[in-house]
């Protein structure tokens, strides 16, 4: 148990938008929290969206004060490129392993960069999709916290090569940093652990991986993106062309008993708001939308009413169905049944944006308990976990947007300290 | 404006459709996804998605009259890709059925046929017709001083015992009264396609009937509908044996029954046959091919014996199994009949023979009324079809102004729920200034 006088110690699975929101509530509410990250960076999911609802924010918008708060707090311990392992104990009383990896660069970076000239090696940019390589030490993204450089181990050629080591001024690099394991003592854990894109080169028609020009909704937010691979200008993967004319895929293997069964809820406004940054950057693009049906619940639908004012917008009922690629052009032709004229139409395009739906993160972690983990039949975490003091949050446990995932993570938080009130007496 | 559509929901009929092989088909939530990975549904109108919507909604009339379900070869591409395992094929094929019942003449015949506890019955009818007939073989050879069959030439055959003229005469009386009431059902459900048509401002002759009866048979014959399927592509062999056999069988029966009479050819090319004559060799491998045909028909659709179990197996009904088992049995009788014959076995060749004949009376006297008048309903559709011709596929801006007036009625429901797309749809739609379309009133 805390002994500090705290009010009990909460651990967060993930540092993703509802991680973030969860760790900050628990601890203003006077618990200590240990935040776990798997990747380099917090932020998840939300950091790789240009922009995201109901403002149109960028990212950094909402996420730059909470990284404060947190840089801040003295009682939030962030763990990033940390994986909880095992949890055992019982309820109020878990005891938490994490495996931390090496990071082999130590808090004296100031991410000046030096040593991203130095490296020889390159690797795909995970954080843009693999569209894109980084060197094997690298700066996740510009506004990346931690703000600190991070080596790619399995890419690195480790002290053999060392050419950063000498250009490094701040002595910074350490090739030889040791991964460790933590322990902690938590009241409850809360999964934050977020979702994955729907892979999509399950879909046997649509084509993703072998047409170049057919990316998913995801893609599209690092192609629009300053921070992208193309610096914030949607350009065509295959030949970096503009692009004269787009389509929209909706429900690209959702809802979808071969693939995906359920509705993500978010996909539908996802390809709203990517029309408008198509839009924003050619006046003139042709631009189709092929739904089955448009999800715009609330004041949303204000948002679809007015991309249905761009002329230049054209929504056909119909899913598509079959996507060929013209080998020699890069160009496509999306074939779809316009169900309101029971009419097929083949329509060709530059470019094509799957809209592919959330898929919870796996997050494996071995419980040693007499329960196991609660899933619904599409693998989200059931809001009534078995065990007091085990719960989750945000999209783990279902498919919603930013919004909803804050106002659970408030609501998780309240629910954690609820655990801690009770075993720790307050 | 035309007068105003109104849905006329017939519960009943939507009942028949999910009792009979279509059990999935509320699931649909109409995505489309089977109009455009099905092969032989190229630009319009297409199918089966509107068939899904207008199944959900209980539109028989609509369904009676619409001969893109004869279109549909059952390759169960759709059934395969559809996300929501609604199994259009399957809701496809009850739709069919429900043809060969809304059509039949008379229509209880077709209602008695396919009630299981009736079999009895209706396979007692045949026995008792083809029963008298015998009965009546020798009074009526005495009546007209007819001889029976040379013993001269022949030594021994079928046709001593049941004599050629009582053998055509009978089978040409019930396939002349089958016969007319396929002419009266296909002319029913012709004139259901032509008034359906006149009465939205839908499809009208592009060409020539003779033009377009001309491509269909080549098609048929080509069986080129049933290769262009991909996901099951196994269909395309077993039904060219059958079809393949059945022609061999039919033509070698034509030839059997006019060639006596035709001075101008040789005795030896006049029945009875010898063994290694070609009527003989051609009626064996038509034979063989039909059994074949059969036996692979019936194996397709076994339980679990699809490639991945539950999505490629089509279901199978008393309507499917009564036809495709009737069509083994004439083959395997007639084999064993062919056997017997030459095993020299009395009596047992006389009673197989009996069933032999049968089991051809049951399948030609119930043609109207069986799984057997697909043939004919599937080629008057795909006559229709071409006669006022499909569209081809086209870019949506075009498909949205170009569809067929009747899809856009069926999602009337989808336009009030979906308003602004709707709205949207129409903005984009020349075609709705048209006088004919109907669009306006959806809202």
């Amino acid at each position: 148990m805390s002994d500090n006088g705290k009010r009990g110690k909460v651990l967060v699975i993930g540092g993703g938008i509802t991680g973030v929101s969860a760790a900050i509530e628990a601890s203003e509410a006077g618990c200590e929290v240990i935040l776990v990250e798997k990747e380099a960076y917090l932020g998840g999911r939300v950091v790789r969206m240009n922009q995201y609802f109901p403002k149109l924010c960028p990212p950094s918008c909402g996420l730059e004060i909470n990284f404060r708060t947190i840089r801040t707090s003295p009682s939030i311990t962030v763990l990033t490129q940390s994986e909880v392992e095992k949890i055992s104990g019982g309820p109020g009383q878990y005891r938490a392993t994490i495996r931390r990896q090496p990071r082999g660069v130590n808090n004296k970076c100031t991410a000046c960069g030096a040593c991203v000239e130095a490296c020889p090696v390159e690797r795909a940019d995970k954080f843009n999709y693999e569209m894109g390589t980084t060197k094997a030490i690298y700066l996740p993204f510009q506004m990346a916290h931690p703000q600190q450089y991070v080596i790619d181990f399995d890419a690195c050629e480790g002290p053999e090569c060392g050419k950063c080591l000498p250009v490094c001024p701040y002595d910074a690099i350490d090739l030889e940093m040791q991964g460790q394991v933590v322990e902690e003592e938590v009241q409850s854990v809360i999964w934050a652990t977020g979702w994955e894109p729907y892979d999509a080169t399950q879909i046997e028609n649509l084509g993703f991986g072998t047409h170049k020009n057919v990316v998913t909704n995801v893609m599209m937010e690092r192609l629009a993106s300053d921070g992208g691979p193309t610096k914030g200008k949607i350009l065509r993967p295959s030949d970096n062309k503009e692009i004269e004319s787009i389509a929209f895929v909706q429900c690209a293997g959702s809802r979808d008993e071969n693939y995906l069964e359920h509705c993500s809820g978010v996909c539908c406004m996802g390809s709203l708001k990517q029309t408008r940054y198509v839009r924003d950057q050619y006046p003139d693009a042709e631009i189709f939308v092929f739904y089955i049906d448009i999800r715009s619940p609330g004041r949303l639908e204000d948002f679809y009413q007015a991309v249905q004012e761009d002329e230049k917008v054209t929504f056909v009922k119909g899913k598509v169905a079959k996507i060929t690629e013209d080998a020699a052009s890069g160009n496509l032709v999306v074939e779809a049944e316009d169900a309101l004229s029971g009419q097929l139409a083949t329509q060709a395009v530059e470019m094509v944006v799957l809209a592919t739906g959330i898929v919870p993160t796996e997050a494996p972690v071995t419980l040693e308990l007499d329960v196991e983990l609660q899933r619904d039949s599409h693998g989200f975490l059931t809001n009534d976990q078995p065990v007091a003091g085990l719960l989750a949050a945000g999209c783990a446990k279902r498919p919603v947007e930013v919004a909803a995932c804050v106002r659970d993570a408030t609501g998780t938080a309240l629910k954690a300290l609820q655990t801690c009130v009770e075993r720790h007496g307050g | 404006m035309p007068d105003p559509y109104v849905v006329r929901p017939d519960s009943e009929f939507l009942g028949r459709i999910l009792a009979q092989g279509g059990e999935d088909a509320k699931k649909c939530f109409q995505c489309a996804t089977c109009s455009v990975v099905c092969d032989l549904s190229d630009g319009g109108p297409a199918f089966p998605r509107k068939e899904m919507i207008w199944t959900q909604w209980g539109l028989k009339d609509r369904l009676m009259a619409d001969p893109d379900v004869w279109l549909c070869h059952r390759c169960n591409d759709c059934s395969t890709h559809c996300p929501r395992g609604a199994r259009p094929g399957d809701v496809m094929a009850a739709i069919r059925r429900e043809h060969v019942f809304h059509y039949a003449f008379p229509g209880f015949l077709a209602r008695w046929l396919n009630q299981p506890k009736l079999l009895p019955l209706m396979l007692l009818i045949p026995a008792v017709l083809l029963g008298l007939a015998f009965m009546a073989r020798d009074s009526v050879q005495n009546a007209l001083s007819m001889s029976t069959y040379s013993t001269s030439r022949i030594i021994y055959s079928y046709s001593v015992w049941f004599p050629q003229w009582l053998l055509i005469g009978f089978f040409l009386l019930f396939s002349g009264l089958a016969l007319i009431a396929v002419f009266v059902g296909v002319g029913r459900f012709w004139g259901a396609l032509k008034a359906a048509d006149a009465a939205n401002g839908g499809r009208v002759p592009t060409r020539g009937l003779f033009t377009s009866i001309g491509s269909t048979l080549k098609l048929i014959l080509s069986h080129q509908q049933f290769s262009r399927c991909t996901a099951e592509h196994r269909q395309y062999l077993p039904h060219a044996y059958v079809f393949y056999g059945f022609v061999a069988l039919f033509l070698v029966s034509l030839w059997t029954m006019t060639a006596k009479w035709n001075p101008l050819i040789p005795d030896t090319f006049v029945y009875p046959f010898s063994f290694f004559s070609p009527w003989r060799i051609l009626a064996n491998i038509g034979g063989l091919a039909l059994l074949l045909g059969c036996l692979m028909l019936i194996w397709a659709r076994l339980p679990g014996a699809g490639d991945e179990g539950k999505r490629s197996v089509s279901s199978s009904t008393y309507f499917d199994w009564a036809f495709i088992v009737t069509l083994l049995l004439v083959t395997l009788t007639g084999f064993a009949s062919e056997v017997l014959h030459y095993a020299r076995l009395e009596p047992h060749r006389h009673l197989v023979y009996f069933i032999h004949l049968l089991f051809i009376l049951t399948l030609l006297m119930y043609l109207p009324y069986s799984k057997f008048a697909h043939m004919v309903y599937r080629t008057t559709a795909m006559v229709y079809a071409d006669y006022t011709g499909r569209k081809t596929a086209v870019p949506v801006v075009a498909a949205a102004a170009s569809g067929d007036v009747v899809a856009e009625e069926a999602v009337a429901g989808e336009v009030a729920s979906e308003g602004e797309s709707a709205e949207e749809a129409n903005a984009e739609d020349p075609a709705h200034e048209e006088p004919e379309n109907v669009q306006g009133e959806d809202k």
